[in-house]
């Protein structure tokens, strides 16, 4: 079979090579490791030796040819039959441990002998896949360990594919590695390329150092239960959160669900808050938007995260382009989150790309809370209770009292990004639909 | 006012002398000629000969008699023409003077400065080019001190002549009439043991000192669409300030530290070890170093250039760092 001959790089800077003369002819008999030729670079000139025992085939390089680095000077022709592989790469030199070898190489002498060398104990290491290893640096190892991940979902934009803190941060902030938790059963698509290693085992859970009486039970941390923590964390320490209430009269909302039911179809209250913050954020779109860094990204399409509970914890699963669906649609994909989240089966992708939240603690979410915001995300909604409550209405032009179903909105923002007058024109805006049923 | 980095260095001198009669300056021609640099101008004819001080060419003497004076009480600055003289002077330093409170008992203080020009890039040869601080940051009870503006040469020496223990002061020569700075015209010191922050950066950490303060500082504006890189500005080599250095290295996760001197047995291995043993598990990179190469620095331009770190290899440095 044929081997090539290839421009070594000599030298970091090194481009390419001249060829300055050919030292064997076309249809010689060359030893391993014999000069075939000598070239000469802006660093040093050097023989480069034959990478195996044969025949020269062919030389494809002329002198005073400028041939760039691994390109092929010269092809050997083997005696062996069997597959010999290309060298990788000839030597890199070293100038400064080295010596210049160039210089070593033109010494007509016979090469000293090198000194016997002791073969280490160690077995030695397993050679390099050819698609390169994964190298992971100690803060990345740390934080794989602390947030439980998978090294080899996270993309790296290292050399060589590492991955690198900032890479982690990113795909923390992402939410992605929520999303990972749940899924780890299936087998997801590998983002990161070739083989990477098995994720670095997860760190046995801290043992608590409170003191423990008889009956206590210790919990430890699930990986998504930690997640959810440094999730909530991160964003009470990124986030300035102003919390903004609204009260909200459900009159409206009651009556077309009692219609709706009428028509076969049982709605909760969620898909009309959804429906109307949607719409409200088509009109007003500062709130439909995510932090990148020290820039706002303005996202076109509206994208609304909407909290589940389950039994593992808290699960955010993303409802797509929520402004363009009708209310039977959006009731549809709540059932659906619902019941597959139970289940365990919500996708990764389908917990990414949010653009603005909402989290409806249900029957029993009392009169209001304040929600934390679910990073980049820069405003979250949350529905209160639905509570009939006596109101004074308008009716005719006098002040009447009536009983309504009321509800209190609280709406968080992003005070770093989301000043006063849009915080507040967006809640007011959520209640004018609401209030108006102002539906499709 | 708009002064040069040899000049900040006379005004600390002359306000020192005038501020306290203890202070006085010694070394070979620092008076009638003002200095080999004409860092010393004018001072003779202002203090007086016997506070301006022409002294033999021997170091060892100036060391010894400054040590000697320091013991009675005075506050002596001590001038080596070229730094590279010092070693003539090394066993008055590092046996004398900086283990003499040790040896009395803390009863005894040597309040000495030794300052002179070190450093590269004016072309002058092997015995003129000289950086060697890290001599002296292996010996306890010395401080170590390298300005790299007007600023910090001014505050910095001024420190180094109050305080009670001997103090080193490299003056970069390749700065002296490069550094133009407006300082502020009235008192300041700047205190020894403390960095300077001299830009906020996230994706890594160049830690340096002297003149490579400035080649990276540019390579940090230069470079800021694809990096961001804090740079700290050490000044004070014993004792480092760790905390500032610590604090940074842990934020980026990466660090490079560019000295003149040359890389073996260079205070960026001090600096590097400690960063691996201590910010281990913040590391995101390998840290990595960036100095002299290890041969004495050569005349010719052209291999100066090869053998010193240059606003080239400060670039390709940082880039290999950053795409780590």
């Amino acid at each position: 079979m044929l081997v090539d001959v290839v421009m070594p790089q000599l030298g970091e800077s090194v481009v390419e090579g001249v060829v300055v003369k050919w030292l064997v002819e076309v249809g010689e008999l060359v030893a391993k490791d014999q000069p075939l030729l000598e070239i000469s670079t802006d660093k040093v000139d050097a023989e480069i030796p034959s990478p195996t025992a044969g025949r020269v085939a062919q030389i494809l390089a002329k002198p005073g040819e400028t041939i760039p680095i691994q390109g092929v000077l010269a092809k050997i022709e083997t005696d062996q039959g069997v597959v010999v592989p290309a060298p990788t790469a000839a030597p890199r030199w070293d100038e400064e441990t080295e010596g210049f070898p160039g210089h070593m190489a033109r010494k007509t002498e016979p090469p000293i002998p090198a000194p016997p060398r002791v073969e280490p104990s160690a077995p030695a290491p397993p050679p390099p896949p050819e698609a390169g290893r994964v190298r992971i640096t100690p803060v990345v190892a740390r934080m794989a360990a602390e947030h439980g991940l998978d090294l080899s979902r996270i993309p790296g934009t290292g050399i060589d594919g590492r991955v690198t803190r900032k890479d982690v941060e990113e795909y923390l902030a992402s939410g992605q590695a929520a999303a990972a938790a749940p899924a780890e059963a299936r087998p997801g698509p590998p983002p990161a390329p070739a083989k990477a290693p098995a994720a670095p085992p997860r760190k046995a859970a801290r043992a608590p150092k409170a003191a423990l009486a008889e009956g206590d039970r210790v919990v430890p941390w699930t990986p998504i239960r930690k997640k959810i923590a440094e999730h909530m964390v991160r964003s009470k320490h990124t986030s300035p959160h102003v919390h903004i209430f609204a009260e909200v009269d459900m009159h409206r909302v009651a009556l077309l669900r009692a219609n709706a039911k009428k028509e076969g179809m049982n709605f909760t209250y969620l898909p009309y808050v959804i429906q109307a913050s949607a719409k409200a954020l088509r009109e007003l779109p500062a709130m439909n938007a995510t932090v990148d860094d020290e820039s706002t990204i303005l996202r076109k399409d509206i994208h609304i995260s909407v909290a589940v509970d389950t039994e593992k914890g808290l699960l955010v699963p993303v409802l797509r382009h929520a402004d363009r669906i009708s209310l039977k649609e959006i009731s549809a994909a709540m059932d659906d989150f619902g019941a597959r989240a139970k289940a365990g089966k919500i996708s990764p992708d389908e917990l990414s790309g949010g653009t603005f939240s909402i989290t409806n603690p249900g029957s029993k979410g009392n009169l209001f809370g304040t929600p934390i915001i679910n990073q980049p995300q820069v405003g979250i909604l949350r529905l209160g209770q639905v509570v009939k409550r006596p109101v004074v209405i308008d009716v005719a032009g006098e002040d009447s009292i009536v009983i309504r179903p009321m509800m209190f909105l609280c709406c968080a923002y992003d005070h770093r990004v989301i000043d006063g007058v849009a915080g507040n024109g967006f809640l007011y805006r959520v209640r004018e639909i609401l209030e108006a049923g102002e539906f499709s | 006012m708009l002064v040069t980095y040899i000049e900040a260095i006379r005004q600390a001198m002359d306000e020192e002398m005038e501020r306290d009669g203890n202070v006085l300056l010694m070394g070979e021609d620092v008076g009638v000629l003002g200095g080999a640099f004409k860092a010393s101008v004018g001072l003779q004819e202002k203090h007086g000969p016997d506070r301006v001080v022409d002294m033999p060419i021997s170091e060892s003497l100036i060391v010894g008699a400054g040590i000697g004076l320091a013991v009675q009480g005075m506050r002596p600055i001590l001038e080596m023409q070229f730094i590279d003289f010092i070693s003539c002077g090394f066993d008055q330093i590092v046996n004398t003077a900086a283990t003499l409170r040790y040896r009395h008992g803390g009863q005894t203080a040597c309040p000495i400065v030794i300052r002179g020009p070190s450093g590269g890039g004016v072309h002058g040869g092997l015995y003129h080019s000289q950086n060697p601080e890290a001599w002296f940051c292996h010996v306890p009870g010395l401080k170590v001190v390298a300005p790299a503006t007007a600023y910090d040469a001014k505050g910095l020496l001024k420190a180094a002549i109050r305080d009670d223990d001997p103090v080193i002061y490299f003056e970069h020569k390749f700065l002296y009439r490069r550094i133009k700075e407006e300082i502020p015209a009235e008192e300041f010191v700047v205190p020894i043991g403390k960095a300077a922050l001299r830009k906020e950066g996230r994706d890594l950490t160049v830690i340096t000192y002297g003149s490579p303060v400035h080649a990276v500082m540019k390579a940090a504006r230069d470079m800021a669409a694809e990096v961001d890189i804090e740079v700290i500005d050490l000044r004070t080599l014993l004792p480092i300030d760790w905390a500032t250095v610590k604090g940074s290295v842990r934020k980026t996760g990466k660090a490079l530290i560019v000295h003149e001197a040359r890389l073996t047995g260079g205070i960026g291995g001090e600096v590097a070890a400690r960063i691996a043993q201590e910010c281990f598990e913040d590391l995101d990179g390998p840290v990595m170093r960036l100095g002299s190469r290890d041969v004495h620095t050569p005349f010719a331009p052209s291999m100066e250039e090869y053998v010193l770190p240059n606003q080239e290899k400060i670039t390709e440095a940082i880039r290999k760092l950053a795409a780590y």
